[in-house]
């Protein structure tokens, strides 16, 4: 464990901080060159929030490590594609956009296939070890837990393309025309998509309002 | 400004979307509207109902393990299909005893991912985009690069499989399952490919020709070493399937005691309790369930083990 945290301790001094753009472009270029510790320095500049999104998108450290995984790997394969005359970041979030949106998809579909209900009343042995820590408000403790759990439900009986919307104007506060440029789409269509969101998200949770 | 305008305005407003003239129009039609002002202290409260989701948390621990293993795909990544393809197609030999040899091996024999095809594929498919294996020699395999495979469908009606591969443009190969290229293909990416769905797609693909030794070799190898757990439930499942067998019955044993995720672990007790029913309990199967009767982390792996031993016990 300890060698980890060096070996991060000295990367994490190796990246330029903060970087510049002309830092990152020139991190972009090489990295084009096929440069891997350049490739590494860049993408340092954006793991931890493309994975923070994963997390959120995906509920599970083991899937969000999983979708970190792809999106990246598709960055590495893809980047001498990338056009400086667009920004890295906007690019960067189409790729790991896109990728979220392929698990969702795959997800809604599988769901409908293989959803079974919990066999001999056992709901939860799906969790892993009891919590047992002492909680200070039980009972308090217990309805917020129900409130996100819902909340996390209701999000995901979005449409893939809604859920991801919503998610990265409420949650992450991007501009609509962010949104739009990382969707390839039109601002209109981005509103659209948070108005449908936020409606659907209203019609379920409006108890708890 | 009418209500109904102010209405629709109302998201863009808290998210500070509108423009400066927008934004003062709604705020006036705001102060002479109560109602209107109702909408909005009800959508803000819905919005402090939103704030009470969870915050994902990205512990260390967790961005340090996906840097690592982001690390390790892209050194796997630096080899490629031509080296798999020139040594004879190692993963169909290749057990490791433990997860740490897995890890080794698999930065050893850097399975490449990531189809790109070459150009000449490229033109002669791109009118169909569909290329039957025969079109492609192995000459043609060996100069791929796998990257992006985006999908791997059963037809249930030819008894085939479809293949789609992100090259510069989308190529989908089709063929039986008994055909090899398919076949290697498809153990390449069950085994080694970087996105769950695909292996797990892969995996439901496989598993109607699990007869075929190196599919069955590929289901128990899928069972005990992908990272996935929802793979490995489902590659468990498969496994269930196979004709029983000592390796069958080894790997379940091994799941059963070995598996992090309890879900899979239930899964494979319920199975070695199927197959003891019909075959008998042998002793180190007994011995490994009454241990775990009380041993194991999770009440449900220990009651279903408890019970397997008062059925099978003495
Ligand atoms: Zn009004």
């Amino acid at each position: 464990m300890d060698g980890i945290c060096l070996e991060f301790a000295s990367k994490a001094s190796a990246q330029p901080s903060p970087a510049s753009e002309a830092d990152e472009l020139s991190l972009i270029r090489r990295a084009q060159e096929g440069d891997r510790a350049a490739f590494d320095a860049l993408i340092r500049l954006y793991d931890q929030n493309v994975l923070r999104l994963a997390m959120q998108v995906v509920g599970s450290p083991e899937q969000a490590r999983d979708l970190y995984q792809e999106a990246f790997l598709k960055v590495y394969r893809s980047i001498r594609h990338f056009r400086a005359e667009a920004k890295f970041s906007t690019w960067l979030y189409r790729v790991v956009m896109n990728v979220c949106l392929d698990h969702l998809r795959r997800q809604s579909t599988r769901k409908e296939v293989t959803m079974m209900p919990p066999e001999d009343g056992e709901p939860e042995f799906f969790q892993s070890v009891p919590d047992d820590r002492p909680a200070l408000d039980p009972e308090r403790a217990a309805t917020s837990n129900e409130i996100g759990r819902r909340i996390q439900e209701a999000l995901a009986r979005l449409n893939p393309r809604e859920r991801m919307v919503f998610e990265l104007k409420h949650y992450q506060g991007l501009k609509l025309r962010a949104i739009g440029e990382i969707c390839k789409t039109s601002e209109q269509t981005v509103k659209n998509s948070l108005f449908r969101a936020t409606q659907k998200l209203r019609m379920e949770l409006g108890d708890l309002a | 400004m009418e209500c109904r305008e102010l209405e629709e305005r109302l998201t863009l407003l808290l998210y500070g979307e509108l423009t400066s003239a927008e934004q003062t129009a709604c705020e006036e039609h705001l102060a002479a509207c109560a109602a209107c002002r109702s909408a909005r202290e009800k959508l803000e409260r819905f919005h402090k109902v939103l704030a009470r989701r969870p915050e994902a948390e990205v512990s260390p621990a967790l961005l340090a393990e996906a840097r690592m293993s982001l690390d390790e795909a892209l050194d796997r990544q630096q080899h490629g299909w031509r080296a798999l393809w020139n040594n004879g197609l190692p993963i169909l030999r290749f057990q490791p005893a433990s997860g740490f040899a897995l890890g080794l091996t698999l930065v050893l024999f850097g399975f490449g991912v990531g189809w790109g095809l070459r150009p000449h594929i490229n033109a002669r498919t791109a009118n169909l985009g569909v290329a039957n294996t025969a079109d492609v020699s192995n000459s043609d395999l060996q100069n791929m690069r796998i990257s992006d495979i985006s999908g791997v469908v059963p037809d249930p009606q030819t008894g085939g499989v479809k293949v789609t591969l992100d090259a510069e443009r989308r190529v989908t190969l089709e063929g039986s399952l008994d055909d090899p290229k398919i076949q290697q293909v498809l153990l390449y990416a069950v085994k080694s490919y970087d996105n769950p769905g695909i292996r797990r797609d892969t995996l439901d693909a496989l598993r109607s020709h699990a007869d075929n030794p190196n599919i069955r070799e590929a289901l128990i190898y899928a069972m005990r070493h992908d990272p996935n757990a929802g793979v490995r439930l489902e590659a468990l499942g498969a496994v269930c399937s196979l004709s029983p067998s000592a390796d069958v019955h080894n790997a379940l044993l091994e799941a059963l005691q070995n598996d992090t995720n309890p879900g899979v672990r239930v899964a494979a007790v319920d199975a070695l309790i199927a197959s003891t029913e019909k075959e008998g309990c042998d002793e180190p199967t007994a011995q490994a369930l009454a241990k775990l009767a009380t041993t194991d982390t999770n009440p449900y792996v220990r009651y279903k083990c408890a019970n397997a031993v008062m059925k099978f016990g003495k």
